[in-house]
């Protein structure tokens, strides 16, 4: 195999600081690559450089056999070059429509007129877009603009294919589509794609990738690879009574997590002989049931962080244990304190929001669920009373949102996306601001100050301007400021976006114990699949819709009964096995980078006759793997069958 | 409104005021804009003619012609010297070598002697209208100097005082700036300018910074009124653009340009803070319509520009066409020219000045509250 | 080195970017119209109907006749009368009127007697321009009326004729031919000067504009990414601004014709040609600010001070170069605008044709190559951030 891209030892700094340092890697040509890690990872950066549109003082970077380090030399191999920069369509002009962009990509690469033709056929029909040619680029949905970008970045026939990033924020179904086209056309054209991604349940799509954090390497290889070469356990236990057994989980094991009716503990020191050791002392006279479950690369990105930085203590939410008890024993924990009923919100024609109805109680974990577009910041919007529904109606802590959304303000705590800091104050004049804005003072408002700085593990920062936190301790921050005044109800707009695993954890575990321990009702909204675990209950939404309504559990157990399980087999030549297996009447074959993917209802022997057809075509079969649906699943299956409803 | 409100009010103000000071390139902009601008404005341009060349074409080359090409002196003109003919007269001022030249006829000297009515051609470039506007009646002033020389030496008369002829002797007093400095007027009304600059768009950028940075998401949820939450960013920019006239005035305004301060300190204090009140008003409606900072700055400027020029500050009111001028009364500026100018030159006091400042006021309120208004509903869309 | 056909393309894409967003494209046309209009009507130098009272305390055949001479004046717009000084003293201070007459009382007495009457004109010395400019129609007034006076004095007391007697009044009379601008009215200069300020102004920030929010949402990638030579990019993003921008001049060249009236005595060619340059230039300067900067706020900001200072205080707009300080004239050479307004005036006012301008024309072309490849070099494809 050729390679067709070569990094040794680069870096590149911004200013005072480092964006990425001494990181190398090599991509033979077709091959998708991938490059994981969250946002401040380094992945843009590199990208960027082997794209030859940024300048870089350190290593070296070849590509196609030229090295980049001049305009010139960067100007020879653009022409084999796609690159789509990160953020969703940003890089298309909102104005023109579908065809006029492909025009204006085509005409700039010099495609000749009766080449661009077929062309653009070929991909507009591939894309599914070819009924939309002449719709405004700004009209079109998040996943149709994802699609048309990488149209256009595919309009000129490039040997090597930079995506950065995109996959953010579409929603599930968007998101295997793109996965389908990409994968036909690399195999097709022979192209090699260099692509990014902040979702580390993306990692199986890759031939091989490099884990990002930090401008660093984490590790490099293919997903399995990286697995194997980690040693560690995960155990997923199934509780009724998952609260109670958490503190002591906590101190006997590394790494806990609450997944609504759920607790995984993984370990990567600790001998897992051991660890059943603990467990078995802990749920000594439980009637709980636990199973092994593979590692996943989130863990694994977590647990190499981990040997960096110091793990943050475990702490109390209540300084006062005994007051808070009496508080959370007088609210019945079967308190509905948000409910929506049939909410509608109409801008001009459009419907963002079409008869939502759910609710949620009192120490229940919340999750909204949808792409970018989907309608669920205007939900919230609605709910906290500074948007009026077009029809429906919500009651926030028993006020109704209609009559009273000053009682409704005074009683809820609000977080969102961009994490509404002043990041030009620093992280004690932020608390300050909030906590008087919300009535507090004196001494209340110092007790409350000290209590913010504690949750968030700030108290070293107080000084700092909350702009130079990082992402982690700034969301940290902004939920505190969001607590101050002790709401029952907390409303969080995409309050994990830009922040890492170990942010995103520590976060969570945040959000287990308000629920847990303080009885708050949390409304969660997501476009990150991995989260919806966390959720007590959750509804996920599309186009304006409640589309599924339930427990995680549940839904999976639902689309169990429905389709089955999940057969994942690791073959030698992917491409083919899929083709195979489709013109074999397997339907909804799916490609994961060396794996084939298929639902069956008796996977075992589904899995024999599928390696006796494709041993039968001289194709290896070197893993075997049956695993349970998973969310993702549960929404593709829930979206599909809503547009096929519609249709 | 009870303490809490109050409470509120002074936090969010005190914010303001922390942002405003963190933010190094808008508080150098901002003393820049008082002291810098200010400065330049009094010293830049001024409407005053300085040194125009003149040239003359002196056909009688005479004792008496010399006698009234003298007269012409600096700092008014500059006498370039003599033009051979009309051609190149013609090409001097086409060129713009020359604002003027003179035409002196031949037997100039033979006709005043004689007591033949005489006359010297003057040809003006006006297409610069101040300057050809300041030439003509200053070189006109020059030649009736001349005339009444002329007629006393005839009369054989050394003084006027002495003579038995009717005259009327127009004694002119210039009132309040009585030796026509320029620098005087364009200083203080650069400053007035920079006011209303400021006043619109620190109030517009404030408000639409966190527009921009998703904060006002977060104040919108928190138990605040529209009011409440536009009140304490109104204060601020007062404070802070209060502080700014103040530092215009005293380190500029009075110490370099020796601008006399007749009035009331205060009253014109608070005649400043109805206006920004008057103008924030106005920058809540631009931060309403713009999405982000470049937006503010065009409609700002968009604004600012018939703002300034409706309101007297470069062309007072009754030289303005008639259709302009009941659009006058609706510029807040026209009211805080009137009566800055009348506090600070003519010691104006409120009794003179309350109808004005009713009239600010008012105009204040409505464009305040329909900046509340749009406020308000830009979150229900 | 330039491919026409990519440069087409990206003009081409330009063009329908500006065309679909309906906001920015009635920006792109209403700005400048906009600013001409305000700057034009607002903008007026012209000195009339100055409001003024008349205090006369003699109340005489004689007062009256003099009051008349103002009060007929188109210069002075003749307020009323008022019964003492002290009354006026409010008026002045709220600027209701501009300048106060005083007619002492024995004003008709002491002419009568063949004595010098005083009178006293109260001038409100805020602007101090047009303060000058009433002190010089004052006395423009008076000396008329004098010499009236004195006519029919010495025709009586001398036995001279009329003619002898003004021979000796008034031996020398001025006779003043304004050249250009006949009837000396502003309008005429500041609305065609104007051209020049708004036409500088306004394709640098559109043109500013238009690049860095390229670089704000980040489709600016594509160029980079892209086989696009720098003299392409640059070429092609001028080129829409140009077009917009000579539409624009053009109208507002239409304008100081039929709404500020003022006439057009030179080459049209010319004036075609150099609008061209110069909408060029300005719109090259716009590229050349976005060169530097990231954000859109910033390239409105630096485009519009950037150009609307040169424009008004070093162009000869307001303050001819000659009366301007050394290091002004420097600037004012150093800047498209100074060419342009001598080019406008000439053109309009003047009726200069390509013998007297072409060497502006050839600087103004000069400039429109400079900023072209200043912008062109300061753009690169391999950026550092």
């Amino acid at each position: 195999m050729q390679t067709a891209v070569e990094v040794k030892s680069f870096g590149k700094r911004f200013k005072k600081t480092i964006a990425v340092e001494d990181v190398s890697l090599t991509i033979q040509s077709g091959e998708i690559y991938g490059l994981i890690g969250p946002d401040g990872a380094g992945k843009s950066t590199l990208m960027q450089a082997v794209s030859g549109v940024l300048r870089f003082e350190k290593g070296e970077i070849t590509v196609f056999g030229e090295k980049i380090d001049s305009e010139a030399s960067a100007n020879r191999i653009k022409r084999q070059l796609g690159f789509m920069p990160q953020g969703l369509g940003l890089n298309l002009y909102p104005d023109l429509s579908i065809d006029e962009n492909i025009d204006f990509f085509a005409n700039l690469r010099g495609v000749a007129p009766e080449i661009l033709h077929t062309r653009k056929a070929k991909l507009l029909d591939v894309a599914g877009l070819s009924s939309f040619k002449n719709r405004a680029m700004k009209n079109l949905s998040g996943g149709m603009k994802q699609k048309l970008g990488l149209v256009c970045t595919l309009i000129h026939q490039p040997r090597l294919l930079i995506l950065d990033e995109p996959t953010t924020g579409v929603d599930p179904v968007s998101r295997r589509d793109f996965w389908e086209m990409l994968n036909q056309l690399v195999r097709e054209e022979g192209m090699t794609a260099l692509i990014s991604t902040a979702y580390m349940d993306e990692a199986s799509r890759f031939n091989r990738l490099s884990m990002m954090h930090q401008g660093k390497v984490l590790d490099q290889g293919t997903a399995d690879e990286i697995i194997r070469r980690t040693p560690g356990w995960l155990i997923e236990i199934e509780s009724a009574r998952s609260r109670e057994l958490l503190p002591a989980l906590n101190d006997a094991f590394e790494h806990v997590e609450e997944l609504g009716d759920m607790i995984r503990i993984g370990g990567f020191a600790l001998q897992s002989a051991e660890a059943e050791r603990r467990l078995g002392m802990i749920l000594q006279d439980g009637t709980e049931s636990w199973s092994y479950s593979p590692i996943g690369l989130e863990e694994i990105f977590i647990q190499k962080l981990d040997n960096r930085s110091q793990n943050t203590p475990q702490m109390r939410l209540t300084e006062n244990r005994s007051s808070h008890r009496k508080e959370a024993v007088s609210t019945d924990s079967q308190d509905t304190l948000i409910r929506a009923e049939d909410l509608v919100r109409r801008f001009d024609s459009f419907t963002a929001v079409d008869q939502v109805s759910f609710d949620v109680r009192a120490g229940e974990i919340f999750g909204l669920l949808g792409a970018n577009g989907a309608g669920k910041s205007t939900v919230i919007k609605m709910l906290t009373g500074i948007l009026p529904p077009s029809g429906g109606a919500g009651f926030v802590a028993g006020h109704n949102m209609a009559t009273s959304s000053m009682s409704i303000k005074e009683s809820i705590g609000y977080m969102s996306q961009a994490f509404s800091l002043y990041l030009d104050l620093t992280v004690s004049e932020n608390i300050d601001l909030f906590g008087r804005i919300y009535g507090l003072s004196g001494k209340r408002l110092k007790e409350r100050h000290q209590w913010v700085l504690q949750i968030g593990h700030l108290q070293k920062e107080c000084n700092t301007s909350a702009g130079s936190l990082p992402m982690g301790k700034r969301q940290r921050l902004a939920l505190g400021c969001a607590l101050i005044h002790q709401p029952k109800v907390l409303f969080l707009d995409e309050p994990t976006s830009g922040v890492d695993p170990i942010g995103r954890r520590e976060f969570w575990r945040i959000l287990v114990q308000l629920a847990g321990e303080l009885q708050v009702a949390i409304l969660v909204t997501t476009h990150y699949m991995l989260e919806a675990e966390h959720c007590n209950r959750l509804a996920l939404m599309q186009a304006g819709k409640v589309v599924a309504y339930d427990s995680p559990k549940n839904l999976k157990a639902t689309l169990k009964q429905q389709k089955g399980q999940v057969l994942s087999l690791k073959v030698s030549r992917p491409y083919q096995a899929q083709s195979i297996l489709e013109s074999n009447g397997y339907s909804e074959v799916a490609l994961y980078g060396s794996r084939v993917r298929l639902f069956s209802q008796e996977p075992e022997t589904v899995g024999k006759d599928v390696a006796a057809l494709l041993a039968d075509k001289g194709i290896e079969i070197t893993d075997v793997m049956i695993l349970q649906p998973s969310l993702e699943d549960v929404f593709i299956e829930k979206i599909e069958s809503s547009h096929s409803r519609e249709a | 409104m009870s303490i809490l409100w109050w409470r509120r009010i002074f936090a969010l103000t005190q914010k303001e005021l922390l942002q405003f000071s963190r933010d190094l390139i808008l508080v150098l902009a901002t003393l820049y804009f008082f002291t810098g601008e200010v400065f330049i404005g009094g010293k830049g341009v001024s409407f005053d003619l300085i040194n125009a060349p003149m040239g003359y074409m002196d056909h009688d080359q005479s004792l008496s012609s010399r006698e009234w090409l003298n007269k012409l002196r600096q700092p008014y003109f500059d006498m370039k010297g003599q033009v051979t003919d009309e051609k190149q007269a013609q090409y001097l001022l086409d060129e713009g070598l020359l604002l003027g030249v003179l035409d002196i006829p031949e037997n100039f000297e033979r006709n005043l002697l004689n007591g033949v009515s005489t006359s010297i051609g003057f040809q003006l470039d006006a297409s610069n209208v101040i300057l050809g506007n300041l030439a003509d009646s200053y070189v006109g002033l020059a030649n009736a100097h001349s005339n009444q020389e002329w007629m006393l030496s005839r009369l054989k008369v050394v003084s006027p005082d002495q003579m038995q002829v009717p005259a009327i002797e127009a004694r002119q007093i210039i009132l309040y700036n009585p030796d026509g400095k320029s620098s005087w007027f364009m200083s203080i009304s650069e400053m007035m300018t920079v006011l209303s600059m400021l006043s619109l768009f620190l109030t517009a950028a404030i408000l639409v910074k966190e527009k921009e940075r998703g904060t006002i998401e977060q104040l919108s949820i928190a138990p605040l009124t529209p009011f409440q939450i536009l009140l304490p960013k109104i204060l601020a920019v007062q404070m802070i653009l209060l502080s700014g006239i103040a530092m215009s005035l005293f380190l500029i305004v009075i110490p370099v340009f020796e601008v006399p301060f007749q009035g009331e300190y205060w009253l014109f204090f608070l005649v400043s803070a109805v206006y920004i009140y008057a103008m924030s008003g106005l920058g809540i409606f631009i931060a309403t319509i713009s999405k982000n900072l470049a937006q503010v700055m065009i409609v700002s400027i968009l604004l600012i520009m018939p703002i300034v020029l409706l309101s007297g500050a470069f062309t007072p009111p009754e030289a303005m066409p008639e259709w302009e001028q009941p659009l006058i009364q609706l510029s807040p500026l026209y009211y805080y020219i009137n009566m800055g100018f009348g506090i600070i030159l003519k010691g104006n006091d409120l009794s003179l000045i309350w109808q004005d400042l009713l009239s600010l006021f008012a105009i204040g309120s409505v464009l305040f509250l329909f900046g509340i208004w749009l406020f308000h509903r830009q979150f229900e869309r | 080195m330039m491919n026409l056909h990519t440069v087409k393309t990206l003009a081409y894409k330009e063009w329908l970017e500006i065309w679909r967003d309906r906001v920015y494209f009635s920006m792109a046309f209403i700005f400048p119209v906009v600013m001409m209009l305000v700057l034009g009507f607002g903008l007026s130098f012209d000195v009339e109907k100055m409001p003024f009272v008349i205090v006369d305390y003699d109340n005489s055949d004689e007062s009256r006749e003099y009051s008349y001479k103002f009060t007929s004046s188109r210069y002075f717009d003749y307020k009323g009368h008022a019964r003492s000084t002290k009354e006026t003293e409010t008026l002045v201070a709220k600027a209701d009127i501009r300048f106060v007459l005083v007619i002492p009382p024995e004003f008709s007495q002491k002419i009568k007697r063949g004595q010098r009457a005083q009178i006293q004109a109260l001038i409100d010395g805020m602007f101090t321009y047009r303060a000058s400019m009433v002190s010089g129609y004052l006395a423009a007034i008076n000396g008329h009326y004098n010499a009236q006076l004195m006519r029919s004095w010495a025709m009586k007391n001398s036995g001279m004729t009329e003619h002898e007697v003004q021979a000796m009044l008034s031996p020398v009379s001025l006779e003043t031919r304004y050249l250009y601008n006949n009837e000396l009215k502003s309008i005429w200069s500041t609305g065609t000067g104007l051209i020049i300020l708004v036409m500088l102004v306004s394709p640098a920030m559109l043109a500013a504009l238009g690049v860095v929010r390229e670089k704000e949402t980040g489709s600016i990638f594509n160029i980079y990414a892209s086989t696009v030579s720098r003299a392409e990019f640059i070429t092609g993003k001028l080129l829409p601004y140009v077009l917009i921008s000579y539409i624009n001049i053009s109208i507002l060249c239409l304008l100081a014709l039929w709404i500020f009236e003022a006439p057009f005595k030179g080459e049209l060619s010319l004036l075609l040609v150099a609008n061209l340059f110069y909408v060029a230039s300005a719109a090259a300067i716009g590229i050349l600010v976005s060169t530097f900067v990231k954000s859109q706020a910033a390239a409105a900001l630096i485009s519009m001070l950037g150009t609307m200072i040169p424009g008004i205080m070093y162009s000869g707009l307001m303050m001819p170069v000659e009366s301007m300080s050394a290091e002004a004239v420097v600037e004012a050479h150093a800047f498209p605008a100074m060419y342009q307004l001598e080019i406008i005036w000439g053109a309009f006012l003047k009726g200069q044709g390509w013998s007297e301008l072409w060497f502006n024309i050839l600087i103004l072309f000069g400039f429109v190559l400079l900023f072209w490849s200043l912008a062109i070099l300061r753009f690169h494809k391999r950026v550092d951030e």
